[in-house]
C-alpha cells in the first residue's frame, strides 16, 4: 500500500482546545486538593543555617511546612533533574542544608488555599551562610573541563585552511535563552485507585513512574505519570523537575493530594534553559567557493553538577561537502542551575554561527550565498563517508529562492530601499536535524461498533502527534478519526518513551502503521478475504466478534529487542543520525526579508519563506504550523531573547515575561512554508523524518544575514538590538 | 528554629497506598468542582479575611464567600472549576488568563476577584458549545491557530474583544491589538487569519 501524501485535516484536539475543555495538569478536578508554594533561595551557593517557620505555621490555612529535614531521604538518581541519565550527576534541592544555585526551592509550604500557601511562603525566614561562586564562564573560578565533550575530524583541516584562497575566522556568541512554554510547570500528586498519580505537563510521563519511584524508594508500580496534554514543552519538560519529587513526597507524607504551580519568576531558576555558548568558526574555500576546510570550536556554560552534553559540532560538518573538518566542543562549569535541551538545543546556536559564517564567506569569495551553498551540496556525510538516507536540500534552496524572489537581492548592502526609506535586506540560511526514532509498544483495538482505541507511546505538546497517529490508522484501515480514541502520555495505558529530539513522528507513525497493518492482517484471517471495500468494523461485525485487539512492538532500525526492555523500564532508547548503511537528517532552507528603519535601527521581519525536506508530510496543516512556530522561535532568538545574568549575584535578572522578551504577534509577518514531501522509506515504513526542531535550525541565521544585507552590519552575537545597528 | 511539626518517614508501603486509595474512594463522594458552583457551602473554608461576591458567570448568577486576596483567575479555576482561563505568568504579561468583564477583556490574574461584584464575567466556557461553536472558535480550528492549546482560550477571548473594539479592520491592527497574548508555539499567522475570517460574523461592540 502506498501512503497518501499531503493529507490536510483539522487538528484532532482543536475542538477541545478552542472550547477550553482540554484538561492540562493543573486543571485536573481533584477533591480535597491542597496548594503548595515554594520559597526560593536568595543566595547562589552556601549553607542553610536556620529556617524560622513560626510565622508561616501561624498563617491560617497552612497545613504543613516542609524543609530539607523532611526530604533528606530523597535520593538523587540518574533520573533526577540535571543528571541526564548519568550516575553521579544531577542535583535535587531540599535534600540537605545546602544551596547550589540561586532560586532553588528551600522550603515548601502546603495550605488549604493558594492564598494561604503564598502568604505562608512569604512568612518563612531563612538564614544562610553564603560562599564564593562564579556565575559566568569568563570568571576565574569557572571550571573548564579538561577534555572536550566531543570531537569530529576528517582530513588535515589546519593545513587545508592555511593554504585556502579565501579564509574566514570569526567568533559568534550565543546568549542564554529560556523556553518559557506558556503552561507553567505544575505538579499535582494524588492517591487515586491505589496508586500515586503524578499529573505534570511533560514530554516524559515514564519519568514520573520509574524515575520518581527510584528517588522516593518506591516500587514503580505504585506511581503513574499522567500527561494527556502538555502546554508546550520545547525540551523544558523532558524529565523530572526540581519540584516534582518534593510535591509527590509532600502528598505521600500528608496523605492528601497536593498541587504546586511554580511561579514564572522561579521557573527561570529551577527549570532548564539553553546555556550561553561561544563559537569560533574558520572556513577555507578555493576560488570557486568550494569548501576546503572547516574548523569549529565551541564552549558551553554548564552547571557544576549536570550531565548535559555539548554537541554543537554534530551537524555543521554534515551540511556541506567539506574537504576537511576539525571540530571540538568544550564545557565550562559555573554555579548555576542545570541547563538543558531547548528546541534545536545545539543545532540552533551552531547554525547561527556556521550559517552566518557561510554568508561572510560568500561575500569574501564574491558569490551569491545561495550559489555558494549549492556549489557545496553533497549526498555523502564528509565525516563517516556514508550516504544520507535522503537529502533534498538543493531543492529546498531552489524552491525557496523562487518563492521569495531572491533575484531582487542586491549583493551590496544598503542597496535595496523601500518607499518609506527603510532598508530592505534578504538573507538565506540552511539547517539540519538528525532523523531519530524510538521503540514503542502499541495496543490497537477495533470494536464492531466502529469505535477504535489506540494506546501507544507519545506526548502531545502541540506538535500534533495525535494527527500523526490518526493519519496512519486512517491510511491503512480507513478509520474515521471521529471514532478514534488515542491514549498517549500516560504510563497507565502504554509504556511511554521520552518525546523529544524530533523523533515523535518518526516513532509514533511507524508504530501506528505497524499496528494497523497487523490488525488488517488478523481481520483478513478472520474473514477469509484478503481485501474488502467494506469498512473494517463492518467486516469485524460479520465475524460476530465484538472487538479485535492487536499488540505490536516497534523496534527502530539498528536496534534489537533490548530497546523494548529499556522502554518498559522507562529508559530512553534512541537511534540516529548514524545507521548501519546511512546517515539520516531532515533539511531546511530559510529565506528572510527584513526591513530596517534607518533612524531608529528597528528591524522588522516582513516575510520568511521556509522549504523543508522532512520526508513524508503526515498532515500538511499541523506540519505547516510547526514550521511557522520554529520560524517564530528563530525570529525571537535573532531579535529578542536573552536571559541576562549578573555575574556578581548569579541568577537571571529578567525573570518574567515582561523583561524576557518573547516574540509577540506584532513581531511576526508572513511565514510561507513549503514541503518537498518525498518519503524516506529507508528510515521507516511511514517514510517520515523529524520536523519540530529542524523548523528552527537556520532561521535566526537567515534573519541575521538579511540584517547584514540591509545594513552592512555584521552582528556576531544574539539578539541583534537597536544599539547594534545605530 | 526548626519546624514544630512531626517528622515522618516518606516510605510508603503497599498497604498505605491501598489505604489511601480507600480514602480517595470515599472523598470521591464530595462535590466535584462543577457541582460546587451551586453549593458553595460545601467548599472548604476560605482563609484570612473573606468577602462575599455576587456576579454573573457565563449568564448564571453566582454568590461566593472568597478570600479577599483572591485573583479572579484563581477564583474561576480553584473555586468555580472553570479551568479554561489559564495561568501563564500571574503578572498580566502573557494574556492566557484573558476573560471578559461586562464585555471588556481583562487579565483575570491581575483582577481582584472581589472587584467583579455586580458584574458579568464571561469565560471561554461561556461563548460557544460543542455543537454550536462561536465563529472565532471555528476560525481558530479552520486556520490551525493553535498548537499546544494552552494560550488558546485567552487568545480567543482577546480576539473576540479585538473585533468588538473595532481593532480588526487590517492585519496590522490585529497584530498590534493581539500582542498582549503570547503564543509560544508561534501560531500568530493563523491567529491573524482566524480573526480576519471571524470578524465579519461578530457584531462590533
Amino acid at each position: 500500500m502506498t501512503q497518501k501524501r499531503t493529507v490536510d485535516r483539522p487538528r484532532i484536539d482543536a475542538h477541545e482546545k478552542v472550547l477550553g475543555r482540554a484538561l492540562y495538569a493543573a486543571d485536573q478536578p481533584i477533591p480535597g486538593l491542597l496548594h503548595a508554594m515554594t520559597v526560593p533561595a536568595t543566595i547562589v551557593t552556601g549553607r542553610i543555617e536556620a529556617i524560622d517557620l513560626t510565622a508561616a505555621m501561624n498563617v491560617q490555612g497552612v497545613v504543613r511546612v516542609f524543609t530539607h529535614e523532611d526530604f533528606s531521604q530523597i535520593k538523587t538518581t540518574p533520573a533526577s533533574r540535571g543528571a541526564y541519565g548519568q550516575p553521579g550527576k544531577g542535583y535535587q534541592p531540599m535534600t540537605g542544608p545546602v544551596v547550589r544555585h540561586r532560586g532553588e526551592p528551600v522550603v515548601l509550604v502546603v495550605a488549604e488555599t493558594l492564598e494561604a500557601a503564598i502568604e505562608g511562603a512569604e512568612a518563612v525566614k531563612v538564614r544562610y551562610a553564603d560562599e564564593a561562586f562564579s556565575a559566568a564562564m569568563e570568571d576565574d573560578r569557572a571550571g573548564r573541563e579538561p577534555e572536550p565533550e566531543s570531537e569530529l575530524s576528517t582530513g588535515d583541516a589546519e593545513a587545508a585552511f592555511a593554504s585556502a584562497n579565501h579564509r574566514i575566522d570569526v567568533e559568534y556568541l550565543h546568549p542564554q535563552q529560556h523556553h518559557n512554554p506558556i503552561e507553567l510547570i505544575s505538579t499535582t500528586a494524588a492517591f487515586e485507585d491505589g496508586e500515586l498519580r503524578i499529573y505534570e505537563g511533560t514530554q516524559a510521563a515514564a519519568a514520573f513512574a520509574g524515575g520518581l519511584a527510584g528517588m522516593m524508594g518506591l516500587d514503580p508500580t505504585q506511581l503513574r505519570g499522567v500527561s494527556p496534554y502538555t502546554g508546550g514543552g520545547f525540551g523544558q519538560k523532558n524529565g523530572i523537575q526540581e519540584q516534582s519529587v518534593l510535591v509527590a513526597s509532600a502528598a505521600a507524607l500528608l496523605n492528601r493530594p497536593v498541587k504546586l504551580v511554580m511561579p514564572r519568576n522561579q521557573l527561570f531558576h529551577t527549570a532548564s534553559y539553553r546555556p550561553r555558548s561561544r563559537h569560533r568558526v574558520r572556513l577555507g574555500a578555493d576560488e570557486q567557493g568550494r569548501l576546503l576546510a572547516g574548523l569549529y570550536e565551541t564552549v558551553q556554560q554548564n552547571s557544576r553538577y549536570d550531565g548535559f552534553g555539548c554537541e554543537h559540532g554534530a551537524n555543521p560538518p554534515r551540511m556541506y561537502g567539506y574537504g576537511s573538518w576539525l571540530g571540538s566542543d568544550r564545557v565550562v562549569r559555573v554555579d548555576t542551575q542545570t541547563p538543558g535541551h531547548q528546541r534545536a538545543p545545539h543545532e540552533h546556536p551552531s547554525s547561527f554561527a556556521t550559517e552566518c559564517a557561510m554568508d561572510e564567506l560568500a561575500e569574501a569569495v564574491g558569490m551569491d550565498p545561495v550559489e555558494l551553498r549549492l556549489a557545496n551540496d553533497t549526498q555523502n556525510d564528509p565525516i563517516t563517508g556514508k550516504p544520507f538516507s535522503s537529502r533534498h536540500l538543493a531543492d529546498c534552496l531552489r524552491r525557496g529562492a523562487k518563492l521569495v524572489d531572491w533575484s531582487r537581492r542586491m549583493r551590496e548592502p544598503r542597496a535595496l530601499v523601500a518607499e518609506n526609506g527603510d532598508l530592505i535586506g534578504l538573507g538565506v540560511a540552511c539547517g539540519s536535524y538528525k532523523g531519530s526514532m524510538t521503540p514503542a509498544v502499541t495496543r490497537l483495538r477495533l470494536f464492531a461498533s466502529g469505535r477504535c482505541e489506540i494506546a501507544t507511546s507519545g506526548h502531545e505538546m502541540g506538535q500534533g502527534i495525535r494527527n500523526v497517529i490518526a493519519a496512519e490508522l486512517t491510511d491503512v484501515l480507513g478509520i474515521d478519526p471521529e471514532n478514534l480514541e488515542i491514549r498517549i502520555g500516560d504510563t497507565g495505558h502504554a509504556p511511554q518513551h521520552l518525546t523529544a529530539g524530533s523523533w515523535g513522528t518518526g516513532s509514533a507513525a511507524p508504530a501506528a502503521r505497524s499496528a494497523a497493518m497487523k490488525l488488517r492482517e488478523e481481520l483478513g484471517l478472520l474473514t477469509g478475504s484478503a481485501l474488502s471495500e467494506e469498512p473494517v468494523h463492518v467486516q469485524l461485525a460479520r465475524t460476530r466478534r465484538p472487538l479485535l485487539e492487536v499488540t505490536v512492538d516497534t523496534i527502530p532500525l539498528g536496534k534489537d529487542g533490548q530497546a523494548i526492555e529499556q522502554l518498559r523500564r522507562g529508559i530512553p532508547s534512541t537511534t540516529g543520525p548514524e545507521y548501519p548503511e546511512f546517515m539520516a537528517f531532515s533539511w531546511i532552507a530559510h529565506f528572510a526579508e527584513v526591513r530596517v528603519e534607518t533612524s531608529t535601527g528597528r528591524v522588522r521581519v516582513r516575510r520568511v519563506v521556509s522549504v523543508v525536506d522532512c520526508g513524508r508530510v503526515m498532515n500538511r496543516r499541523t506540519a505547516q504550523s510547526q514550521v511557522q512556530g520554529g520560524v517564530v522561535w528563530g525570529i525571537g532568538a535573532a531579535l529578542r531573547e536573552a536571559g541576562e545574568t549578573d555575574p556578581r549575584f548569579g541568577g537571571v535578572l529578567n525573570n518574567d515575561l515582561a523583561e524576557y522578551v518573547l516574540p509577540v504577534n506584532a513581531d511576526i509577518g508572513a511565514i510561507d512554508v513549503d514541503f518537498i514531501d518525498q518519503p524516506d522509506f529507508k528510515l521507516n515504513i511511514s517514510g517520515v523524518k523529524g520536523l519540530g526542531e529542524v523548523a528552527m535550525v537556520g532561521a535566526s541565521a537567515a534573519v541575521v544575514n538579511a540584517v547584514y544585507n540591509a545594513t552592512g552590519r555584521r552582528v556576531r552575537h544574539l539578539p541583534i538590538r537597536i544599539e547594534d545597528l545605530l | 528554629m526548626s519546624g514544630p511539626h512531626d517528622r515522618q518517614s516518606i516510605e510508603i508501603t503497599r498497604r498505605q497506598v491501598l489505604e489511601a486509595g480507600t480514602i480517595v474512594t470515599m472523598s470521591g463522594m464530595l462535590p466535584v468542582a462543577a457541582e460546587a458552583q451551586t453549593s458553595s457551602s460545601q467548599l472548604p473554608p476560605e482563609n484570612g479575611s473573606t468577602v462575599q461576591v455576587s456576579f454573573q458567570i457565563n449568564g448564571q448568577p453566582s454568590t461566593l464567600e472568597i478570600d479577599a486576596r483572591a485573583s479572579l483567575l484563581d477564583m474561576l479555576r480553584e473555586r468555580l472549576g472553570l479551568v479554561g482561563a489559564k495561568k501563564g505568568c500571574d503578572h498580566g504579561q502573557c494574556g492566557a488568563c484573558t476573560v471578559h468583564i461586562d464585555g471588556r477583556r481583562v487579565a483575570s490574574c491581575l483582577t481582584v476577584a472581589a472587584k467583579v461584584d455586580g458584574r458579568k464575567v464571561t469565560t471561554i466556557e461561556g461563548i460557544g458549545s460543542a455543537d454550536a461553536l462561536h465563529p472565532m472558535q471555528q476560525a481558530f480550528i479552520d486556520h490551525d491557530a493553535l498548537q499546544c492549546g494552552y494560550c488558546t482560550p485567552g487568545q480567543i477571548m482577546a480576539a473576540i474583544a479585538c473585533v468588538k473594539e473595532g481593532h480588526a479592520s487590517t492585519p496590522e491592527d490585529i497584530r498590534e491589538y493581539m500582542s498582549g497574548n503570547i503564543c509560544r508555539c508561534g501560531a500568530y499567522v493563523g491567529i491573524v487569519a482566524s480573526i480576519e475570517q471571524a470578524a465579519p460574523q461578530i457584531e462590533r461592540g
